[in-house]
């Protein structure tokens, strides 16, 4: 066991360990200590996760990251068998969980602290009792579910935590569970996440019948042998009976398909994609540093994470749906974001639109650009949902934004970071420059690769010249010129000359490759599954480049609404103020929204596709796709800028100024408060109705659902009351009945005669037995005397010969 | 000659022992009931002395067996004095027919 498993393992271990102190000792230890002890324990779980990230970066630089990502997934801990299948707990040790693992615990660290301000000024009580500790005591159950999530390197582990996070997030949605709506909100979510996990047990069903591990790297390469070899999931027809009839038959590639899917659907719920948004939103009932923490920056992308880490197990077509998806949430959850009034759920919907934009990458296969935009996105989304709370505390527990306005000069530092926040959610950079946040590098590549995709998906892509020219062409065959038509035996040249370099390469880095053993027999796994990829339809690129017009204007409009103009409310205003310990962590948030995002996070993500992705579409982003085992390649990849120029360009016109333009918009219609959007709102009636009800999805489910759910329970009860009751009923009947007789004649007659009976046996024996006893010494020494008698005279009767005799004799002859 | 022999020491024995038994019989106070219960065990002293005398081979078991009686008649003499004590204590009286709590 490398040092970074025990690193990571032991930083689980200490959110445990604060969860079981909490919880036992949690009262004795009080306001504010209890909030303390978990600050401490998220803070040494930051401290290790950094040591680990400076460590792994170094690993990197020497090239020995690979080999300790195998020498992890060799090292696993047998722990249960399921049926012939062994299933291993293990630490799933790559850039990827590195990262993510540093991300939530600093993020974390500093929402936590947060917290103790936060819930300093809350009241707490219910029934006399602080919940106090409580807080902090879910806070750290879900971070050890979260941190588990994230290192697990087996799906049954991965679904156990998974679960284990969403039993959180219903108990830190459901906190002020005296309030009807939160408890409501945190039944919605935990119940429409329900549905999702239903999809997503399935699809672990299926992993575990059809590729017989659920080892997330065994359960790839047996997926990517199976295609090659078009056996096991792929090799045949399945009919699909139902209640012995046959329905239809599906092809394997289909089976795969809905594999694929059921595991997204997970994510689905997790991450809130439509259809089964509708409780993230409501979520929002819950205390906003758990909006920050859970339902913005970690929980919710653990959905994202989901699919990074299955990606090899998708098809194509599973793809096409995930992209699909993904593209309608991020579109409809932004139109909606427009017209919201109450901050939290501004920030919420903006959310929802942004998981969009990372499902949709994940569905174009823009591996990195879906997870870079994840850790982006986490920072800034943490930072401006802390800075909400920070508003809603300082005005009196406020959300309505109508109500605010002009808070600029009462919470400069919160209005200040909270700018960023929307700058970089807005993908504020200047186009063909490096200059830009976080959120415009990722939000761009999204964009290239689904522009990519959508355009030039069938052209050959042109060779990019200098050093890295021969790469390009051996990965732009994986990636590009594989037509669907092709069958994939059928191999170009392209592929061959990508061979050679895979086997130079394992030539030259034997060692570290030799542990890598796996990606080396299928280094084209992925890439072979994706050869038989579509275009991307034209509509979803449009889509999410409309959206990133839309991005800007509602998050301008929340920041402007809320901090700049005229107080719209006095007393509000009156009200408002800062902290010090909640506006601190919003700084380092946002200082670090500025300095990490690029930095760091873009090359280890890009590390950890090409180790843990096969390194196919994932790179497409660059229009480079490297063979995994080269690492000239993979450092390209690693610090690449984007070389898809033609995409670039394109995108520098089309979205370079979308943050300027909407921001223009924004400010126009706003600046002055709220007339001309009332007024611009009366003017497009129907639509502006039906994105405040939000699509109407709630009565939607509201009437086929919960209606439906009820109209079941009712023919349920009347089943009940008229059948199973009658049933009852009658057995209560038959029974009553056979007691009454049983009473009468057998209880009466047979049970008590025989006991009767007995008892006046006995007192006529004792009675006889009774007598003699005069208790008169008189009577006793007759007894004795006559009985003495009786006994010589038997004796003498009985044999006259001797006894008596013998003396009467012995007397005669003395 | 008449020759007292053990047949006549038994006889003497017997009626001792008859009469005992009959004091105990006929007797309702406490005392008299003693006094029999002495003569009874006083006939059976009889017997031992007697039977020891004539047992071919001689020695003294039966004279000892005698002893022992003795000595236990005066213990129990002694227990039964105070038994009569306390029936008289409760019962004011040392009739023993008034004793009769524990008749069936």
């Amino acid at each position: 066991m490398s040092n970074y498993e025990t690193y990571l393992t032991l930083g689980v271990a200490i959110q445990l360990a604060s969860f079981f102190l909490l919880m036992l000792f949690g009262p004795r230890l009080g306001k504010p200590w209890a909030g303390w002890v978990a600050v401490a324990a998220m803070a040494s779980a930051c401290g290790l996760a950094t040591i680990t990230l400076v460590g792994w970066m170094g690993e990197i630089e020497n090239g020995t990251a690979a080999a300790l990502t195998a020498a992890a997934a060799h090292n696993q801990f047998h722990w249960a068998d399921i049926g012939k299948m062994p299933v291993n707990i293990g630490v799933k040790l790559d850039s990827l969980t590195v990262i993510m693992y540093f991300m939530v615990t600093f993020i974390a660290t500093w929402i936590f602290v947060f917290s103790v301000g936060y819930m300093a000024g809350h009241s707490d009580e219910v029934a006399g009792k602080s919940k106090f500790h409580r807080f902090f005591c879910y806070l750290s159950l879900f971070a050890f579910s979260m941190l588990g999530l994230v290192i697990s390197s087996n799906l049954l582990f991965l679904f156990i935590f998974w679960e284990l996070v969403g039993l959180c997030s219903y108990l830190l949605i459901g906190f002020y569970f005296d309030k009807k709506f939160a408890s409501d909100a945190a039944m919605k979510a935990f119940i429409t996440n329900r549905v999702g996990d239903f999809g997503f047990i399935f699809g672990l069903m299926m992993v575990f019948f059809f590729l017989g591990t659920l080892d997330l790297d065994g359960a790839a390469r047996v997926f990517a042998d199976q295609f090659h070899s078009q056996a096991g999931i792929f090799g045949r027809e399945y009919d699909i009976n139902l209640l012995g009839w046959h329905v239809s038959s599906v092809s394997g590639t289909t089976l795969a398909t809905m594999m694929g899917i059921g595991l997204f659907c997970g994510a689905m719920g997790k991450s809130a994609q439509f259809p089964l948004q509708v409780w993230l939103p409501d979520a929002m009932a819950g205390p906003t540093p758990v909006s920050a923490l859970i339902h913005a920056a970690t929980m919710v992308a653990a959905g994202v994470y989901l699919v990074a880490r299955v990606f090899r197990l998708l098809t194509p077509e599973a793809q096409m749906f995930i992209a699909a998806v993904g593209c309608i949430t991020l579109t409809a959850m932004a139109l909606i974001a427009i017209v919201q009034t109450d901050i939290k759920k501004c920030l919420a919907y903006s959310t929802l639109s942004q998981l969009g934009y990372m499902v949709f990458a994940m569905g174009c296969g823009a591996w990195i650009a879906a997870l870079f935009h994840l850790m982006t996105h986490a920072f800034f989304k943490a930072m401006m949902f802390l800075g909400s709370g920070q508003v809603i505390e300082g005005c009196h527990h406020e959300q309505d934004m109508r109500k605010m306005g002009g808070l600029m000069r009462k919470m400069p530092v919160t209005g200040f970071t909270f700018l960023i926040g929307v700058l970089a959610i807005s993908g504020f950079g200047i186009p063909k420059t490096d200059i830009g946040l976080g959120g415009f590098f990722s939000k761009d590549e999204i964009l290239a690769v689904a522009w990519d995709r959508a355009y030039m998906w069938d052209e050959p892509i042109e060779d990019h010249g200098g050093h890295h020219a021969d790469i390009a062409s051996a990965s732009a065959f994986q990636l590009v010129s594989f037509s669907p038509d092709q069958e994939h035996g059928d191999h170009g040249g392209g592929h061959d000359e990508g061979r050679d370099t895979h086997t130079e390469s394992a030539g030259e880095h034997g060692d570290a490759h030799a542990a890598h053993g796996p990606v080396i027999e299928q280094p084209h796994g992925k890439a072979a599954i994706m050869a038989g990829v579509s275009a991307l339809p034209r509509w979803m690129f449009w889509c999410a480049l409309i959206t990133a017009y839309v991005t800007p204007f509602y998050m301008m409009r929340c920041w402007w609404l809320t901090f700049m103009g005229k107080p719209r409310d006095q007393h509000v205003h009156d009200h408002a103020h800062e902290s010090p310990m909640m506006w601190f962590p919003l700084v380092v948030l946002a200082v670090f929204t500025f300095v990490c995002s690029y930095a760091i996070f873009r090359p280890l993500i890009a590390d950890a596709a090409v180790v843990a992705s096969d390194a196919v579409m994932v790179v497409g982003l660059d229009g480079v796709a490297v063979p995994s085992n080269d690492p000239v390649a993979r450092s390209e990849a690693a610090g690449a800028f984007i070389h898809l120029h033609e995409a670039h360009d394109f995108l520098a016109y089309a979205v370079g100024g979308s943050w300027l333009i909407s921001f223009i918009v924004a400010f126009l219609i706003y600046r002055n408060g709220l007339e001309v959007g009332a007024k611009l709102k009366s003017a497009f009636g129907p639509i502006a109705t039906l994105l405040e009800r939000k699509y109407y999805f709630d009565e939607i489910y509201g009437f086929f659902l919960v209606m439906g759910c009820r109209a079941v329970a009712q023919v349920c009860r009347a089943f009940d009351t008229y059948f199973v009751d009658m049933l009852a009923n009658l057995s209560a009947k038959i029974t009553e009945r056979f007691a009454a007789f049983s009473g009468r004649a057998v209880d009466a007659y047979v049970v008590d005669g025989v006991f009767n009976g007995i008892a006046a046996t006995s007192m006529d024996v004792s009675d006889v037995f009774r007598s003699p006893q005069t208790g008169r010494i008189r009577n006793y020494v007759l007894f004795a005397t006559g009985g003495a008698a009786i006994v010589i005279l038997v004796l003498l009767f009985i044999d006259g010969s001797s006894g008596p005799g013998v003396v009467l004799g012995a007397s005669g002859g003395g | 000659m008449f020759i007292v022999g053990l047949t006549h020491y038994l006889i003497l024995a017997a009626v001792l022992f008859c009469c005992g038994v009959f004091v105990m019989m006929t007797k309702r106070n406490a005392i008299g009931i003693l006094m029999g219960v002495e003569l009874v065990l006083n006939s059976v002293n009889v017997n031992f002395v007697a039977f020891d005398r004539y047992r071919p081979g001689g020695g003294f078991d039966g004279q000892i067996a005698a002893l022992f009686v003795i000595v236990l008649a005066a213990a129990e003499a002694a227990v039964a004095v105070a038994i009569c004590m306390n029936v008289y204590k409760n019962l004011n009286t040392i009739d023993v027919d008034r004793g009769d709590a524990l008749h069936g």
